[in-house]
């Protein structure tokens, strides 16, 4: 408790990670940890506010609201940049405020790469009306025109002379003038730009590599205790009942309670709480889903197909072709977390959102409480990717502090994480694209059946008839946003048939889109990933290019991917080529960090990853069984920006959707098969040939069950090797190591057994060597 | 018992069975080693035990009498530490979750290694996730301390 501070009216603002308080529940979470306190006392300091979103100090520190909720994509840094811009400002003395929920900042939800792109405005306007403000006020002082006066870098001169003004020194006269109108005030050109088009590190760095930034996890507050959740191991399951005699044990843990969501143990720290949790002893009815596995949700899809429609009769070839996509869950670095203290019918909550507003409805609705008794404070998330638009978490929370009477830090296991999320939506795309006698497209069928509300959506290409469709099948199992949305699924459909019609027309996909380009945007960013990736220079025998482009939150992107597909069916990618148009680029460095980011992002999903559901349990537990790349797995990169137009557009999601074709479509390249199925770990790229010649270069070689489940018998004879064991290794289809063992000799052969049920399915290979040659033997995990 | 974190002793009252990382966040206050996983996997727990790379979230904390624990607040204070000012210069974070796991692994790596390769890093830094996709701004963050 520390009510005094809150009596003088005193406001701390951390370096960059500026807190406001003004708490309603009587007490102050100070991140006493963070560096540089500074203290700005209300009753001596007089500033310019001239509206929500920027105030001046007598100190001459420029403090900026932000309102849009930092997840990684850098807006923490980029919005800032626009106020400053038309302020003038100098860019050292900005700090920022980080927006409660409010509905003063109209919508707060950070998503849909909406940040800069409905911000771009207002915050232009308030920067201009600011130093608007601050230029009438120097004109007034010297007794000069406005017109003789100019701004840079939080100052005001003279034209004509060599007088000058801080901003700081004008805030006297400026508080004193009427706010100009919105509509009055004069915006910058492109040219007049000093802030936005240079690249600004992001603003909360020093605090990170210092380990003093405040996640939603890194939150503390007095006499806060720690929260875990046991849920169902079902998903949809129900609670029976318990028994928390054992938990109640163990040093450290203080109550267990039931709320809707499952057990709640609460205790001193998270490890008595995690302990506590393992000790409980639950029943559970498993709910309508006992008896569903993942096929089932797939032979449900298949059955709601039934018969596309025609093509139109000038049709000369087609295509026919089913597409499918698998859940993904978000995994962000940071498992989900939220900070709640409920007191006297209110609540406060400090976390980690995408949806400040949706937090305080959803802590509403769980405490019965009216949102006007509600604050919820916005800390920096680690990562967020879609997942934390959706409060589930930040309700849990506020339940388990109501129920204790205590401040909760409740926070989910990265098991939790992967078992309890909403979803990426699974589908299967059945589609039908035709072209006629000379080559051009004659109609495109595009049917979705999904698990959420997938929607085809019209290439961005002319191509007549196109016939969108779509239908779900519901199961009930939680969806929710991801990075691109619907776009993953979509455009790795739509820019994987577009290739697949270049093919029957024998034209080069990049000229096939090209001439077919419904934008002159489109078109160049196509044109200038063709030139910067040598697209017409053909590859090596075991290589393979493709290229897919995307069109969406304003901006226009196209990748060329490079892989090498080696004899065995080993897939590595050289290089990623991106071409961006943002239209305007307000933070370069930082769009580039985008698009590298989101393209990793694309390939660990493309290539690795599904949710999958076995007799109603998500089988996937954790990092080692959803696998996102490595630096030892990532490519080289060349990203590219064009600037075309005067206005911005959304960065963070853009970089994703064409880059799973782009990946595809260089396989298909390299190799001839087409990956009609995510993730493409799924497909053996052994080719036909390599298949039937391998065999004899040993005597004998068995790996069976194969397919296998969760462990396979190993025999392997050899003709070049003398001792009485063998170094085996088993690696992912990118050649990771992620497995390895000896197998010892029976005197002829070596034998052993491989358990590997935490595997995910797909394609993996038996890595050995018989001292002259190594060898890679596919084998498939279910 | 008694624990030696970033050169100061602390004499903590554990369950001697809690992994080093809770008694860092929860009883230490000391929150720049974050949780990630809790099984060892994503390497965002990562500190230095003896000047060697650990995850602080496998260690029960009854192992480290008589050992010297670095964690990022440790490094430096004011993030004068080379991989600090190089992780500053380039703009290396995303969200910055994971960093300090990243600077902490890239720590042990220049103490035994202190002109590694580019392919000495790629390999020391592989077993580090970023969900965010910064490992080429890492790569090269680590190889611009080396060069300091």
């Amino acid at each position: 408790m520390n009510n005094n501070l809150i009596e003088s009216r005193r406001r701390f603002i951390f370096g960059s990670a500026l807190t406001l308080t003004g708490v309603i529940t009587g007490f102050i979470g100070s991140n006493k940890a963070l560096s540089e306190l500074i203290y700005l006392d209300d009753d001596k300091i007089t500033s310019l506010a001239p509206s929500i979103w920027v105030e001046i100090t007598k100190d001459g520190i420029i403090i900026i609201t932000v309102s849009r909720s930092e997840i990684g994509q850098g807006v923490r840094t980029s919005l800032p940049m626009i106020l400053a811009e038309e302020l003038d400002a100098d860019w050292e003395q900005v700090k920022i405020i980080q927006a409660e929920a409010d509905s003063k900042y109209g919508s707060q939800a950070t998503g849909g790469s909406t940040s800069i792109r409905q911000l771009w405005q207002p915050l232009r306007v308030a920067g201009a009306q600011a130093r608007k403000m601050l230029i009438t006020s120097a004109s007034l002082i010297w007794g000069i025109p406005e017109d003789d006066c100019y701004t840079d870098k939080s100052y005001v001169y003279e034209k004509n002379g060599s007088r000058k003004l801080a901003y700081k020194e004008l805030i006297d006269k400026a508080i004193t003038l009427p706010v100009p109108p919105a509509n009055s005030v004069q915006l910058k050109n492109r040219a007049e730009y000093k802030i936005i088009g240079q690249t600004r590190e992001n603003l909360d760095e020093l605090d990170i590599v210092k380990g003093t930034a405040k996640f939603g996890s890194d939150f503390r507050i007095e006499g806060m205790k720690y929260a875990t959740i046991l849920r169902s191991p079902y998903v949809r399951g129900t609670l029976i009942s318990y028994d928390d005699i054992e938990t109640k044990k163990i040093k450290g843990v203080i109550n267990t309670y039931r709320i809707s969501e499952g057990i709640a143990v609460v205790a001193d720290n998270s490890w008595s709480a995690l302990e506590g949790r393992d000790a409980l002893k639950a029943n559970w009815n498993p709910g309508p889903l006992a008896n569903v596995s993942s096929d089932d949700i797939r032979q449900a899809f298949l059955n709601k197909i039934g018969t596309l429609p025609n093509l139109p009769s000038n049709t000369s070839k087609s295509i026919e072709a089913i597409y499918e996509v698998p859940f993904l869950a978000h995994t962000t670095m940071e498992p989900m977390s939220a900070v709640a203290h409920f007191v006297d019918n209110k609540c406060e909550v400090w976390a980690g959102t995408q949806n400040p507003m949706g937090a305080k409805s959803a802590v509403a609705s769980a405490l019965g409480i009216s949102q006007d008794n509600i604050k919820i404070n916005v800390l920096i998330s680690g990562g967020g990717f879609g997942r934390r638009l959706d409060s589930d978490y930040i309700a849990i929370a506020a339940k388990i502090s109501k129920s204790a009477g205590v401040p909760i830090l409740f926070f989910y296991t990265k098991e939790d994480d992967i078992k309890n999320d909403p979803y990426r939506a699974t589908s299967i795309h059945a589609v039908k694209a035709g072209i006629d006698a000379n080559g051009n497209p004659t109609g495109w069928i595009h049917k979705v059946i999904s698990q959420g509300s997938v929607n085809a959506m019209n290439p961005e290409y002319n191509i007549p008839n196109i016939n969108n469709l779509s239908d779900i099948s519901d199961f009930g199992i939680r969806v929710g946003p991801w990075r691109s949305v619907d776009y993953t699924q979509v455009i790795y459909v739509n820019e994987c048939l577009m290739d697949e019609l270049a093919h029957l027309a024998g034209k080069d996909p990049f000229i096939f889109r090209y001439e077919l380009a419904r934008h002159n945007r489109l078109k160049n960013v196509l044109q200038i990933v063709s030139e910067r990736s040598n697209w017409n220079t053909p590859l090596p025998q075991g290589q393979g290019k493709g290229i897919a482009a995307f069109v969406g939150y304003g901006a226009f992107i196209a990748h060329v991917i490079e892989v090498s597909i080696s004899k065995e069916g080993k897939l590595k990618i050289n290089k990623i080529y991106a071409v961006v148009d943002p239209g305007l680029a307000i933070n370069p460095g930082n769009i580039k960090n985008q698009i590298m980011g989101a393209a990793i992002d694309a390939l660990s999903t493309a290539i690795n990853t599904e949710i999958t559901l076995q007799n109603g349990q998500i089988r996937q537990s954790g990092f080692h069984n959803f696998r996102w790349l490595t630096m030892d797995e990532v490519p080289e990169f060349d990203i590219h920006i064009i600037e075309t137009t005067d206005s911005p557009s959304g960065m963070g999601e853009v970089g994703f959707p064409s880059v799973t074709p782009a990946l595809c479509n260089a396989i298909f390249n390299a190799t001839g098969i087409r990956i009609r199925r995510l993730p493409t770990s799924k497909t053996s790229l052994v080719g036909v040939e390599e298949k039937k010649t391998r065999m004899n270069e040993f005597v004998d070689f068995q790996a069976y069950p194969m397919p296998f489940d969760s462990s396979f018998k190993l025999s392997i004879e050899l003709k070049r090797w003398s001792r009485n064991y063998l170094d085996i290794k088993i690696s992912d289809i990118l050649g990771k190591i992620i497995a390895q063992s000896q197998l010892e000799s029976n005197g002829t052969k070596f034998i052993g057994r491989f358990y590997l049920p935490a595997l995910p399915s797909g394609t993996y290979y038996i890595i050995f060597s018989d001292n002259i040659e190594s060898y890679s033997i596919p084998i498939i995990k279910n | 018992m008694m624990l030696n974190i970033n050169n100061q002793v602390y004499e903590v009252e554990v369950d001697p069975n809690m992994p080093l990382l809770w008694v860092l966040r929860d009883i230490l206050g000391l929150t720049g080693t974050k949780y990630g996983c809790g099984i060892g996997f994503c390497q965002s727990c990562n500190v230095l035990i003896d000047n060697f790379v650990e995850q602080s979230c496998l260690i029960p904390v009854k192992l480290l009498e008589n050992k010297k624990v670095t964690t990022i607040e440790g490094l430096s204070s004011d993030g004068t530490h080379p991989l600090q000012k190089a992780w500053l210069e380039l703009g290396v974070s995303q969200c910055g979750y994971c960093q300090p796991g990243q600077i902490m692994t890239a720590s042990a790596l220049l103490i035994k290694n202190p002109k590694p390769t580019e392919d000495e890093v790629i390999n020391e830094m592989s077993g580090n996730i970023c969900r965010c996709g910064t490992y080429y701004k890492i790569k090269e963050a680590i190889l611009l301390a080396s060069k300091g």
